[in-house]
């Protein structure tokens, strides 16, 4: 797809015959001297710490002393380490919200393409949430949560609660309470997605599909939710790997607690790391995380078919 | 049936009478219809909106109350003082002040570095032929793939071994630690994509045009390509606004110096030394949000534009 208009134009050049040697090696100069900034920051910041984390994985290190090596240790250390066990249930019962968040941001998505008056204040905000740092937002949803707060007091109006306490200090609810903040947070941005997606299927196909009688049910399943198919995918794929790699909500509203039950997979690696500085051990743990989150990325590519639309 | 008998007996003028009737009451039923789904689509509308909007409204109208049971429900604050927002100004051993400075600071860095180091590396991408430009491509293609979870743990590492905390003299070291917040984050690649994709809309023939009469590539990029791709790039640099306005876990991580923290870091700093005044902490929140609300609002149209781009690669 990309590479037509490059084709196209280097054939142009060679009957030009204006590229000599000469040219090229100096068109190669500036081409490098325009990337060398972006691709000296990338190679640091971004290939180095594949290569140089998963090096510290099978090593002992601490900063100080130079990393040093241990084979399998790391791991097998992992393995025997109860707190990395629960931290990798909680992140893989996350993944609970991913099908909540995909369906509602469908079904919203659907909701905001009518052509209503004002909807573009409803767009807005929705995506408010979006935009706002987990820091503000895991406060705000603290306190929102305190015992005595708007949230119990809505649960308990609705009769879902018969006890005013605090949902984040309780090990039973804690975790839902958090998972509730990553749906409402994002919600918001998948449904621009999913409206990008909608806008993208060729409206005639629906109103063809109207014409001819089918009801609106059957236009959805049979036409919109097929030609969402790529969108579903990438939104899926995202919310899953983010699902899995849960930290900031943690970070700022439990710190993993209440006892241990909000206590993630980073969130293991980051106290690893920055609280402990047994830097090999959560490079371990980093590579394990980063392993199942590609494992989950294929398990969602064969679910949707690879986002291949039949049409 | 039996009916057709009767319509038979009728003039042709009674027929198109009962015809526009049909017609009429069909009309009115799909107008009812459409009504009824419209009342019900606003009234889910409307719930969303407020599960969306009650907890800024809500922290804002909290943050205004000088005292009275914190964390109650309400619809309207019970009292009016400024007092919490004067308190996070001055209550502090980190002034409210120096954040906003810092967040100023490394949004500024920060958003001009990205969107300019992007601008530049897509050009030689998108227009330019030279040896090993698919390979770069699909470098850096992979790399996006590729899950980065030691990025924290290596970032950190790379940062101190580059001295970026070593503490000399004040100013400098002030410096340092700007860079050090910023650096990680400079080379974007989703940034590159969308540039590229910009750029590669721009006629070839324009550029070539330019090189014949001489002008310096950079001249090109400067004249030709900014211009031309002025939307991504406004849409780009709101992206990244909000993602530098909004980042807080690195800075947490890395800065030794409380004194040295964007505003969203800052914050959680905040909540954690004023335990007994959160209101303040929320007049906090309530400034921290503002600048990202107003960003918003003025690049909304941009900002949806380049997240779909984003995406959709």
């Amino acid at each position: 797809m990309t590479t037509t208009p490059r084709r196209v134009s280097r054939r142009e050049q060679q009957r030009q015959g204006g590229t000599g040697a000469k040219v090229t090696i100096r068109t190669t100069l500036i081409a490098y001297a325009f990337m060398l900034p972006f691709l000296a920051l990338l190679v640091l910041y971004h290939t180095w710490p594949v290569f140089f984390g998963t090096y510290l994985a099978f090593t002992k290190y601490n900063i100080i002393s130079p990393p040093q090596w241990v084979g399998l240790e790391n791991f097998q250390t992992l393995l025997k380490d109860e707190q990395f066990w629960s931290g990798l249930r909680n992140s893989l019962k996350y993944i609970l919200v991913v099908p909540v968040i995909q369906i509602l941001s469908i079904l919203l998505a659907l909701l905001v393409n009518r052509p209503l008056k004002g909807i573009g204040f409803f767009r807005t905000a929705y995506y408010v949430p979006v935009v706002t740092s987990f820091a503000v937002v895991g406060l705000i949803w603290t306190w929102m949560y305190q015992q005595g707060g708007p949230v119990n007091a809505v649960l308990m109006t609705l009769g879902l609660m018969n006890e005013d306490r605090s949902l984040l200090n309780n090990p039973a609810t804690a975790l839902t309470a958090v998972m509730f903040v990553t749906l409402w947070k994002g919600v918001g941005y998948y449904m621009v997605l999913y409206l990008a997606g909608l806008q993208s299927i060729a409206p005639e196909l629906e109103e063809a599909a109207m014409i001819d009688g089918a009801t609106r049910m059957q236009v959805f399943w049979n036409i919109t939710l097929p030609g969402l198919r790529p969108t579903i995918l990438v939104c899926s794929l995202l919310s899953t790997i983010s699902a899995i790699k849960v930290f900031e909500e943690i970070y700022v509203m439990t710190q993993g607690g209440p006892a241990g039950s909000t206590y993630s997979a980073l969130f293991f690696t980051y106290s690893r790391a920055f609280v402990d500085f047994q830097y090999g051990l959560a490079a371990a743990a980093g590579l394990i995380i980063a392993v199942i989150s590609i494992i989950f990325g294929l398990i969602n590519f064969k679910l949707t078919r690879g986002g291949k639309t039949d049409a | 049936m039996p009916e057709m008998t009767v319509t038979q007996a009728s003039t042709h003028e009674s027929a198109m009478l009962e015809h526009a009737r049909v017609a009429a009451a069909l009309k009115a039923r799909r107008q009812r219809n459409t009504r009824l789904t419209n009342v019900v689509a606003y009234s889910v509308l409307i719930v969303i909106a407020l599960i969306m909007l009650y907890p800024f409204y809500w922290t804002l109208i909290t943050s205004f109350e000088p005292t009275g049971n914190i964390y109650e429900a309400k619809l309207l604050p019970k009292g009016f003082s400024l007092r919490n927002y004067a308190e996070i100004f001055s209550g502090t051993t980190v002034p409210f002040w120096r954040l906003i400075v810092n967040s100023l600071v490394i949004c500024t860095l920060g958003v001009t570095l990205t969107v300019t180091l992007a601008a530049l590396a897509a050009y030689p991408l998108s227009k330019m032929h030279f040896p090993g430009r698919d390979l770069i491509f699909y470098a850096i293609l992979v790399l996006m793939v590729l899950p980065n979870e030691s990025g924290l743990i290596v970032n950190y590492i790379t940062t101190i071994k580059l001295g970026l905390l070593q503490q000399t003299n004040p100013v400098v070291d002030a410096i340092r630690q700007y860079m050090a917040v910023v650096l990680p984050g400079l080379a974007s690649i989703v940034g590159l994509f969308l540039l590229r994709q910009a750029y590669l809309s721009v006629p070839q023939e324009l550029i070539e045009a330019a090189r014949i009469d001489g002008a310096p590539e950079l001249t090109i990029w400067r004249r030709v390509l900014l211009p031309l791709a002025l939307p991504t790039i406004v849409a780009f640099s709101i992206l990244e606004f909000v993602a530098y306005w909004n980042s807080f876990l690195w800075a947490r991580i890395m800065l030794p110096d409380k004194n040295m923290m964007p505003l969203s870091a800052g914050l959680l700093e905040l909540s954690g030394t004023f335990s007994t005044n959160s209101r303040a902490v929320m007049a906090g929140a309530v400034i921290t949000i503002i600048p990202i609300l107003i960003v918003f609002m003025l690049g909304q149209k941009y900002f949806m534009k380049g997240l779909e781009g984003a995406v959709k690669g």
